[in-house]
This record gives C-alpha cells, sequence and structure tokens, in this order.
C-alpha cells in the first residue's frame, strides 16, 4: 500500500466515493467526491497529539467495536495516507486538537467536501464484501451471549496488534479460555440466508485454530462443520496439519447454542454425524465463522457503474469461466470478492488479472468492437417526429441508446454490444443491426424455406449458445433431422416476432426458437427480453389455432447438443404424425394474418433488393442443378 | 391418493416414491447436516429416531428398513427443526410422506391412535376442532333411524398427542393404548410413594 501511495503514476485517493461514471471504454468521466477529513491532508504529518488530547472515545470500528478510538482518529496505525481524520459525528468542538496541533495548522472544521471529474479509461471494481450479522439467527445466541464472537472479533482478539495485544481472552469476564468451539457455515449454505458457500471460511476456520493451538497448544478446540472443502493448492495438507496438532473436527452442524447464566459458559449441542448420536458439550469461548455478503451499498456503486449483479448481489461477470475479471460493461473490471467470495489468492489473482485488462484499455490508442452494432434510421425514429417512445433505450441492457424526445435515438457505438435486442423490439422497425439487418435475415429466410418449405424446420439460434449447440451436435455425429435448416443471429433478443411469421407465411413446417439459458445469456437481459417475445408469440399462435408444436421454444446450452438433436427430432416426429394436407390447409388460414401481421418487415429499407438477390441467387443455383 | 403413482411397471425408486408423495418435495434438499438430529425433542427421548438417518436412508432406496421401522411413526410435527434447517427441508412433512408411501404398502402405523366410543360421545364436535393435525372429521352415523353427528378419526393423521382426549367433555374419546384408566392409576400409584416421588426431569 505504502508503495503504491509513493509510486509517481499511482493517485491513491481515500476517503473518497464515485458518485457518478458517464462515457465508455477508453473515454471515461468520473465524478469524485472527496470527503472532508477536517485535516489538511498535505500539512498532516501524522504525529497523533490530536487524537492524544481528543477528550472523546467512541468504539473503534476497525477493532470490531472492541476497543475505543478518540473522534480524531485514523482508521488503522498502517492507514495510507497518514492522515488524522475527525468524526464529527462524535466531536464536541472542544478543539483541543486544534491547539495540539499548533504551528502545522492542519485541523480546519471548515473544510467542505470537494466534488471534481476526473477523466479515466478504465475502471476496475474492487469493493471487497460485508460479513453476515450472525445476531439474525436466535439459535445461536450472538449479541445475546456475550461469549460468543464472530470470526472478525477473533481475529482482532487473537492478533498482536489488536485491543488484547494478543493475549486470548473471552468477553465476559476477560479470562483465558481452554476450550474454543468454531462454528462454521453461519448463515451460508444456509436458504434462510445466503444459500452460497462462503468460500474461504473453512481455510479460515482451520487458521485460527492452527494459530490458536500453536500459542496455547493445551486449548481444547473444536471445529463443528458440515462438509470441510479445502480444494486449492496446499489447503488439504495443511487440513491434515490441524488435524495432527489435535484440533478436534466434528461433521454436524450445531442446532443450538445455549449459556449457563453464572459461569457464561456455552454449551454447544449438536449432532455427531459419524456416531449418530447428540452431543451437547461445554466451551468458554464460541467462534462462528460468518458468511461473506455483499457490500451494503453494492447497489448503489452496481447503478453508479451500470454493472449487473447476479443473484445475491455480487457484480456479475462477462463470463464465469472465460472472462471473469471482466464486467459487461467494456472498460470496467472487477477484481476480488466484489464479484463473489474468494480468498486471498484469487483475489489477487483476479486483481492481476483485471490490471492486465485495464492496460490493454489504457495502451491502446485505438479500441475495436465487435462490428454488429445496431444502427438508427433516423428518418423512420417517431423520437425525431416529437413523438414519445424510447423502447429501444429500454431493451439495451447496456446503456448504450441515449434517447430524448425531440431527436432520433442515438446508439453509443462503442457501448453497443450487438444483441440486437433495440432493433427487434422497436416498433417502427427503426433501428437496424450491421451485419445481422432486417434484409438480409429476410433475405436468408426465404433461401432457406424456398423449396418444400412444409417440410422444413427454421431455427433460429443464438450465436452463443444454441448455435454451439448445433455445432456440437454436429461434431458429435448426433443424428438430427436434415429437414432442419438453421439460421443464425447474435442473441434470442435479435429474433424479431416478423421473423417468425414471415417463416409461416412462406409456408414452413415449423419453427425452432432457441438461444440460450437464462443464467448463460451473453448480453446481461437479452435472453430474458427474447423470452418474454417468445411467450407472447406462443399466446398468439395457440389464439389463431396453430398445430401446437410448430411453434417451439427451447434453451439450449452450447454444450447441450444432445439436446439440440433431440429437440429437431421431435420436431420432426410432430411433423412425421401431422397429415400433410391439414398442414398445408392450417398454413392456408393463417396466411393472410402472418401476411397482416409480417408486413411491417416489408417496409423496412433494403428488404426488396436483398430479397431481389436472394431469387437471381436462388435461380442460378437451379440452373447450375 | 396417489392412485395415479405408478404408470410403468418398472418399480418405482423407493426416493421417487417418497418425492412424490405430498410433503415429499423438499427431499432431495437435504445435505445432511444434522441440524434436525439435534434439534428435535423426540430424539432426546428416543435415541433411535433420527430424522436425518431417515431421509439419507430414503434417498439410498433402503425401503423396507425405512417403512418397517417403528420410529417413522415418532415425528409429532411440532417443527422446529424446520425453522432450523438450512436448506428449508420440512422435516415434519417428508416424514408425513414416508408415512404416506408406508400405509400405501400396508404397513400398519406404531403409535396411538384416538378411539372413539360413539355410544358415549355427544356429538359436539370439540375433538375436531381441537386436533392440531386435522385428523378427525365430523360425519354422520345412522343409529336406528336417526341422524346422529359422530367424529371420524383419519388413523394415518392421527400422531397420538391425546388432544381430544383431553378436550372430550363427554370422555368419549381415549387413546388405544393409553387409555384415562392407564393414566389414572400412574397418578395413584405416584401419589402413594408420596415424597419420594421426584418429578421427571423435563427435557423439553
Amino acid at each position: 500500500m505504502v508503495d503504491a501511495a509513493r509510486h509517481p503514476k499511482v493517485d491513491v485517493r481515500t476517503y473518497t466515493e464515485v458518485e457518478r461514471v458517464e462515457g465508455y471504454v477508453g473515454n471515461f468521466k468520473a465524478l469524485l467526491r472527496v470527503k472532508s477529513r477536517y485535516v489538511r491532508a498535505e500539512r498532516c504529518n501524522g504525529c497523533g497529539e490530536c487524537a492524544k488530547v481528543c477528550p472523546i472515545e467512541v468504539p473503534n470500528r476497525f477493532e470490531m467495536n472492541l476497543a475505543p478510538r478518540r473522534a480524531a482518529y485514523v482508521a488503522m496505525s498502517q492507514s495510507v495516507p497518514l492522515v488524522y481524520t475527525i468524526d464529527l459525528d462524535a466531536c464536541i468542538h472542544c478543539y483541543k486538537c486544534v491547539e495540539a496541533c499548533g504551528k502545522l495548522e492542519a485541523i480546519d472544521f471548515s473544510m467542505p467536501d470537494q466534488l471534481v471529474w476526473e477523466d479515466v479509461g478504465a475502471i476496475i471494481t474492487a469493493t471487497g464484501f460485508s460479513h453476515f450479522d450472525p445476531s439474525v439467527i436466535p439459535e445461536y445466541g450472538y449479541g445475546r451471549y456475550p461469549n460468543v464472537v464472530t470470526a472478525m472479533e477473533m481475529e482482532r482478539l487473537n492478533n498482536s496488534a489488536g485491543p488484547t495485544a494478543g493475549n486470548l481472552v473471552r468477553p465476559s469476564d476477560g479470562a483465558n479460555p481452554s476450550r474454543l468451539a468454531i462454528v462454521n457455515c453461519v448463515g451460508s449454505r444456509d436458504k434462510r440466508f445466503n444459500p452460497w458457500c462462503s468460500n474461504f471460511c473453512c481455510m479460515y476456520a482451520i487458521k485460527n485454530a492452527v494459530l490458536i493451538k500453536q500459542a496455547h497448544p493445551e486449548m481444547d478446540i473444536t471445529i463443528y462443520y458440515i462438509d470441510i472443502r479445502t480444494p486449492s493448492k496446499g489447503y488439504e495438507e495443511f487440513y491434515e496439519r490441524a488435524r495432527d496438532m489435535g484440533i478436534r473436527f466434528m461433521q454436524g452442524r450445531p442446532s443450538l447454542i445455549t449459556e449457563d447464566p453464572d459461569t457464561r459458559n456455552l454449551y454447544v449441542l449438536s449432532e455427531d454425524m459419524t456416531l449418530g448420536q447428540v452431543t451437547e458439550r461445554e466451551y468458554d469461548l464460541v467462534m462462528l465463522n460468518q458468511a461473506a455478503v455483499p457490500q451494503p451499498d453494492v447497489d448503489t456503486v452496481s447503478s453508479v457503474l451500470n454493472v449487473t449483479q447476479s443473484p445475491g448481489g455480487w457484480f456479475m461477470e462477462y463470463h464465469p469461466k472465460l472472462r471473469p475479471m471482466d464486467s459487461p460493461t467494456d472498460g470496467i473490471f472487477l477484481a476480488g470478492a466484489c464479484q463473489g467470495a474468494k480468498d486471498i489468492p484469487a483475489s489477487v489473482a483476479q486483481g492481476s488479472a483485471a490490471a492486465a485488462r485495464a492496460g490493454r484499455v489504457l495502451h491502446a490508442p485505438e479500441w475495436e468492437i465487435e462490428p454488429v452494432v445496431a444502427s438508427v434510421w433516423e428518418d423512420r425514429c417517431i423520437s425525431a417526429q416529437g413523438k414519445k417512445c424510447g423502447v429501444c433505450s429500454r431493451a439495451c441492457p447496456y446503456g448504450a441508446i441515449e434517447y430524448e424526445v425531440g431527436k432520433a435515438a442515438h446508439v453509443v457505438v462503442a457501448k453497443c454490444h450487438g444483441c440486437g435486442g433495440c432493433v427487434a423490439e422497436c416498433p417502427h422497425n427503426a433501428i437496424t443491426q450491421l451485419h445481422f439487418t432486417d434484409a438480409q435475415i429476410l433475405a436468408q429466410i426465404r433461401a432457406l424455406l424456398a423449396e418444400k418449405p412444409e417440410d422444413k424446420i427454421l431455427a433460429f439460434r443464438c450465436h452463443w449458445c444454441s448455435y454451439g449447440g448445433a455445432d456440437l451436435a454436429g461434431v458429435s455425429h448426433f443424428e438430427y433431422s436434415s429437414n432442419e435448416r438453421g439460421l443464425r443471429v447474435m442473441c434470442s433478443a435479435r429474433m424479431d416476432t416478423d421473423f417468425i411469421y414471415e417463416a409461416f407465411r412462406l409456408g414452413a413446417g415449423a419453427v425452432l426458437y432457441s438461444g440460450c439459458h437464462p443464467q448463460d445469456c451473453h448480453y446481461i437481459t437479452g435472453q430474458r427480453v427474447g423470452a418474454a417475445r417468445a411467450e407472447r408469440l406462443l399466446n398468439a399462435f395457440e389464439r389463431l389455432g396453430m398445430t401446437p408444436g410448430r411453434f417451439r421454444v427451447e434453451w439450449i446450452s452450447a454444450a447441450e447438443g444432445d439436446k439440440y438433436a433431440r429437440v429437431i427430432n421431435e420436431m420432426q416426429a410432430m411433423l412425421d404424425v401431422l397429415p400433410k394436407e391439414q398442414l398445408m390447409a392450417e398454413n392456408e388460414r393463417l396466411r393472410p394474418d402472418m401476411e397482416k401481421r409480417a408486413r411491417r418487415m416489408r417496409e423496412v429499407p433494403q428488404v426488396e433488393e436483398a430479397l431481389a438477390l436472394t431469387d437471381r441467387l436462388k435461380a442460378a443455383m437451379t440452373k447450375t442443378d | 391418493m396417489n392412485t395415479d403413482m405408478n404408470h410403468s411397471d418398472k418399480p418405482e425408486a423407493f426416493a421417487d416414491q417418497v418425492h412424490a408423495a405430498p410433503g415429499g418435495e423438499h427431499l432431495m434438499h437435504c445435505f445432511s447436516c444434522g441440524t434436525c438430529v439435534a434439534t428435535c425433542p423426540i430424539q432426546w427421548i428416543e435415541e433411535n429416531y433420527n430424522p436425518r438417518r431417515i431421509i439419507k436412508m430414503v434417498m439410498l432406496g433402503m425401503k423396507d428398513e425405512v417403512l418397517s421401522s417403528p420410529v417413522i411413526w415418532l415425528c409429532s410435527a411440532c417443527d422446529i427443526c424446520y425453522r432450523r434447517c438450512p436448506q428449508g427441508v420440512h422435516i415434519s412433512d417428508v416424514m408425513k410422506a414416508i408415512r404416506e408411501v408406508a400405509i400405501q404398502e400396508g404397513y400398519e402405523p406404531v403409535r396411538a391412535i384416538a378411539q372413539v366410543n360413539e355410544q358415549a360421545c355427544a356429538g359436539c364436535g370439540m375433538c375436531a376442532q381441537a386436533c392440531p393435525y386435522e385428523a378427525i372429521q365430523l360425519t354422520t352415523a345412522w343409529d336406528m333411524g336417526q341422524p346422529s353427528t359422530v367424529p371420524a378419526v383419519d388413523r394415518f393423521l392421527c400422531l397420538g398427542c391425546g388432544v381430544c382426549a383431553a378436550t372430550c367433555p363427554s370422555s368419549a374419546i381415549s387413546l388405544s393404548d393409553v387409555s384415562d384408566e392407564t393414566i389414572l392409576a400412574q397418578i395413584r400409584e405416584f401419589a402413594e410413594v408420596g415424597q419420594a416421588f421426584q418429578p421427571a426431569k423435563v427435557t423439553g
């Protein structure tokens, strides 16, 4: 930390909050609130005279409230920069600190917060995690029984720089405990609170047990656990070392902790699963190894940075396996536990990766993006005519569309990831997606259904998942009906209702609408936009009286080649039992409806030319046959 | 109930059978942490009643062992374990599902059950109101051409708590193996012991 602060190219801003972020990759503008310390950083030399004379004592948050601090304070002795802060909520304005500071004149009670805009090229989010408050679990008695402490309180109690200088005492009477219980999974793996495994607590429990056992070999230490998870390098060996040292491991999650009101000793009730018997053991001190949870202000940070959240509130990564350090927004990166509970080695690795990613942005004079971005036909956008709309802007998961009544919608190209959700959602067909224009897709539909459309299964596949699934079915040699005709778009969000209507107007036998599973969507919420539309289509076709199964919606991942083959084969089986005459009659009956519904798409520029080209191509191909 | 469960000729796996019975939905969520066992007040009295072990045995398909075990009839549905279960498994419902399967397979409940003496019953219906398990339904019986209201005990829902017997103003309900006479005899015996009598340690 000191090295970072001294580095000529690193500017450390502490006690500062990011209030707003505008712009895009390489060109962000961040509004910073530099909160007032009421101490001028350039004058303060960190001597601490102000704290010595300050008469006010408040609980010290860094010491988990186990020790006091003054109203003039530094968070901890290793704080960087070593500049004192006046806690105005506690201060009684006696100004003794001003006197003590003397000629330095560092203390300034009139100092305001400062708001500054900074130009930044990339942003790394490393806001860390918070701790679960175990007092909401009544059966563990935290908050009622003084000798039930959290892992962080234990950390301070057992730390040579802590309030007891490393003398491990129990809070009720200051006596040294001789029997210690550590309870794992407090608030984690618990659907009442946090369903996730907090990743590092098993190792953390073992580490604390080993540290305490080293200092106090006579101590009786028991770790209560459901499963011990030691998956990384050297971890299992560490667990073995703990067992060698005589630390007791008890499989069984405690159901109740009770206190003897006279001795303040604690009784931990649990099943010993290996014996299949309920045991109740007496301890002097119990440590609750509480869950890691997202920071309490994660929603604020999430909206300031436009970074989405995974279930539970952790920041969402671009891809869980391949891009865990990237956020879905270009130029914003994730490091450490803000993306999900992780231990120190994993945090360091992710932080270094995020720094390298950010470095790529900072060193690039130009930033390449995928060319499949959205583009607005300005003359068709009704917002330009002063009408309210904004559908595109709401459909965009990346906030890439600037919408203002009176102006045509504007796509910030650097932010656009090319899902095509806005294109399909625009009720006036005023947006197109480069390389996946309406004209191109319609021409493909026409070509794929040129011959015997009633035999064909037209499959819309999203680029990332269901196209991959179809590909895997192919390379795995899974047999599926040769009547399938695949059509690739970037996301199920791009699969316009009009494409489906057009396919049925042309007489397609069946249409498959396929994309990623909701949790796998490569465009944050694209699949949800597509799924909602597919639902509307299913209802519409039901009302029109179409044979069920002719329009099918399936979410197929890139690993589900077998599922892709099975779905296509099921659709083929459905077509096989459907009499051809009935199908043709149904198509004839539905055609006027489809014609009416798909007509809008023909209004889009370039469709006519593209269709004419398709027809010429078709004619040419037929000739060579 | 559950007549539509066995579609195929293939014998259904025991775990699936319990899973499909009402209340068995959460069976598979159990990850064997043992919280329920250490919570259970029945377990303090009857050591062999171990809900975690029973659920595990169901998952392992140990059908005969589970269904013939007398302990599956012991759960009193106090639901303290449900409130503490980290996986939200409604254990008393799972036990109910297991008993449901046991009954389908022809096993008889191993516990006291409320019995109605229809001659003494006044048909007031207080027992039906008192029953915490909704095991008593009022039905109409015809006696010499006269309709009369009598309670009918569902022997599968009844957990043998005896609330109905204590509530009945006509002493028309008793438990199958703990009659009022038995309890009174026990009280008299304790009274005779007099000073030497120490109340049993209440572990609940």
